[in-house]
Parts: structure tokens; C-alpha cells; sequence
């Protein structure tokens, strides 16, 4: 299955937050790349639209799009930052 | 309140991929910012509009000295190389990725200072890199402490940081915002969207580590003395001693 999200290489700037807000909720969709760079990409284990955290804390513009349409997620739009799509914490 | 901050706070501040006491935390002390945000707006704005109003080009290589002295090699690497320091061998499990997004940091540091040397390589107003040595304003800047001198120390606790991260970067980016509302010139345009983005990530890391983190009062509490430090309004000014004018 594909995954519901992708990056955009003309846009993100390799910050890595995403690996790292994906990988605190164990979901570890967000993989090091094979290549020289180490483009960061998004793999099957991505279970969008169901969890949205990468989006909250990916600080480029544009640069993780809805895989589908095409259409940019980031900064998130209202719909996909609702009250149910967040992940509780606690101490 | 000015748009662009209206802006940020809609796009980057308040969407949250958590809830829970970090990000209750995080949405209080964003309370306590708003106005210092609000008014560091206003006076970049007007710091823009002076600066186009001089009719000189000189204001393009004091924002480069200036930019060179936060950022370049005399403070900006190695602050964040201490503050890899804070997280102990026993805090490792926990804060595995906090380490990781704070040796990514150097990285950008690096290419900060390139940056606004480049900027003055450029615009002639130096030869080579190294005449910045010898030049005070490219070496000493006026801020308060945490992203001053006490900054080339470890923090107590690892988390404390993070009040700097979002305090500090974000009034970063909304200085990058509003003075490229004002100025057109190529080259400081170019300097501000060079950085404009990695501000953006620092600001990110605070966020994220507030939310993700700061989930007990003991965690929450060295954040929250930053914030304290930071936006102690009766100190609204730098003593001279530290650069400042008060």
C-alpha cells in the first residue's frame, strides 16, 4: 500500500523533525533513504489520515504533501489538526 | 495585534499533533510571549522602514555584522555543542532524538555564519572572512544572556533549552517577516530567506519538546524559569556591560 503522505525534496530542508515526531508515537514511517544524501522519505507504515503528527512540527512550508491530490499540508490546515487527531500524552 | 504575528501564531504556533500537560504548558507560556512578539514586530518594521530611509548601504552590513556576531563561530556552534552536554548518560533513552535535533543544529549554525559573511564578502565591505576577527560588532551582541555568554554552558536541565528554542526563534522568524515586508534589496532578502527557514526548524524544536517532554512539573519547571528569565519585564533592556544601552 502506498503511504498517504510524501515528501516534497524541492521543498523540505532534511530537519528531520518528522523522523523524529514519528518515531516518539512508534509508528516509524519516516525512513533514511539509500541515497548519498540521506533524503528523509515516507514509507508504507504511514497510516495518514489517521495520525497527523508530523505535520504540527514540520517547519517548511510545503514540503510534506497529501501523496493523493498532491495538495501541500504544511503549515496544516484546520482539518487535519482537529481535537480527535491528537496523540495524548502523559507523564 | 500586528498580522504577521496573527499569521504565525494561526499557522505555527497553535497546531499541535499532541494533547496532553506539554502542550497545555506550551499554549500557556505562549500567552505570556504574545505581547513581546507582538511588540518586536512593530519595532523590526520600523527598524526596516529607518534603515531604507538612511539612503546609505552601510545598514546592510551592520544587519550582516550583527547577524554574524549571534550566529557565527564565536557563539551560535559552540552553544549548541554544550547543550548536547546536558543530556546525561542515564537521560539517553529519553532524550535520544532531543540529542539528534541539537547536533542537527550545529549543521545550520555552520552555515549561519557563512551566510552573513558571505553577505559582506559580497557587498565589499570586507575581503576575506577572517578581518571579522578584529571587528567588535561582528563579535559581541547585546541579548540577553540565554543566547548570550551563559549560553556556552550547559544547561541544568536538558529541557531548558527549549524555552529559548521557542521564545527566541520564533521572535527570529517574525523579524525575518517583517523586515522582508519592507526591504527589496537582493542581497538582504537573500540573507533573510537563507535563514528564514532553518529559524523556523529551531522554533519547531522548542515546540516539539515542550509538547512532547515537558509533561511533568519537574519538567516543566526549568522551561518555565527560562520563560521567566527571558520575558522579565523589568529588565527590558541589556545592561551596558552586556552590549546593551540600559
Amino acid at each position: 500500500m502506498m503511504p498517504g503522505l510524501k515528501i516534497d525534496h524541492e521543498k523540505c530542508t532534511e530537519c528531520r523533525m518528522c523522523y523524529v515526531a514519528c518515531r516518539e508515537i512508534n509508528i516509524n514511517a519516516v525512513i533514511v533513504s539509500s541515497t548519498s544524501q540521506h533524503l528523509l522519505e515516507i514509507d508504507e507504515r504511514c497510516i495518514y489520515p489517521k495520525c497527523t503528527v508530523c505535520l504540527m512540527y514540520c517547519p517548511a512550508e510545503g514540503s510534506i504533501v497529501d501523496a493523493d491530490s498532491g495538495k501541500s499540508l504544511v503549515p496544516p490546515p484546520p482539518e487535519v489538526w482537529t481535537e480527535n487527531l491528537r496523540w495524548p500524552r502523559s507523564p | 495585534m500586528q498580522p504577521i504575528l496573527k499569521n504565525f501564531l494561526d499557522n505555527w504556533v497553535y497546531p499541535s499533533g499532541f494533547s496532553g500537560p506539554g502542550v497545555d504548558f506550551r499554549l500557556r507560556q505562549t500567552e505570556r510571549c504574545i505581547p513581546a512578539w507582538d511588540a518586536l514586530v512593530t519595532l523590526a518594521l520600523k527598524s526596516a522602514e529607518q534603515d531604507l530611509k538612511s539612503g546609505s548601504n552601510e545598514y546592510k552590513a551592520a544587519r550582516a555584522r550583527r547577524g554574524y556576531a549571534a550566529e557565527g563561530p564565536f557563539m551560535s556552534m559552540k552553544q549548541m555543542s554544550t547543550q548536547i552536554l546536558s543530556v546525561t548518560i542515564n537521560e539517553q533513552s529519553r532524550y535520544i532524538d532531543l540529542q539528534r535535533m541539537r547536533a542537527r543544529q550545529i549543521w545550520d549554525e555552520v552555515k549561519h555564519g557563512q551566510l552573513h559573511a558571505d553577505v559582506l564578502l559580497r557587498g565589499g565591505w570586507i575581503k576575506r572572512e577572517e578581518e571579522l576577527m578584529d571587528d567588535a560588532l561582528a563579535n559581541t551582541q547585546p541579548k540577553l544572556s540565554y543566547f548570550g555568554m551563559t549560553a556556552m554552558f550547559p544547561h541544568i536541565h536538558p529541557l531548558a533549552r527549549a524555552g529559548q528554542h521557542y521564545y527566541n526563534e520564533a521572535m527570529a522568524c517574525l523579524g525575518i517577516w517583517a523586515t522582508l515586508s519592507v526591504i527589496d534589496d537582493p542581497l538582504v532578502r537573500h540573507q533573510l530567506r537563507s535563514q528564514e527557514a532553518e529559524e523556523m526548524m529551531h522554533f519547531m524544536e522548542g515546540k516539539y519538546q515542550i509538547d512532547a517532554y515537558a509533561l511533568t512539573p519537574a519538567e516543566q519547571k526549568p522551561i518555565e524559569e527560562v520563560f521567566d528569565f527571558l520575558l522579565r519585564p523589568w529588565a527590558p533592556e541589556p545592561s551596558r556591560a552586556l552590549g546593551g544601552t540600559a
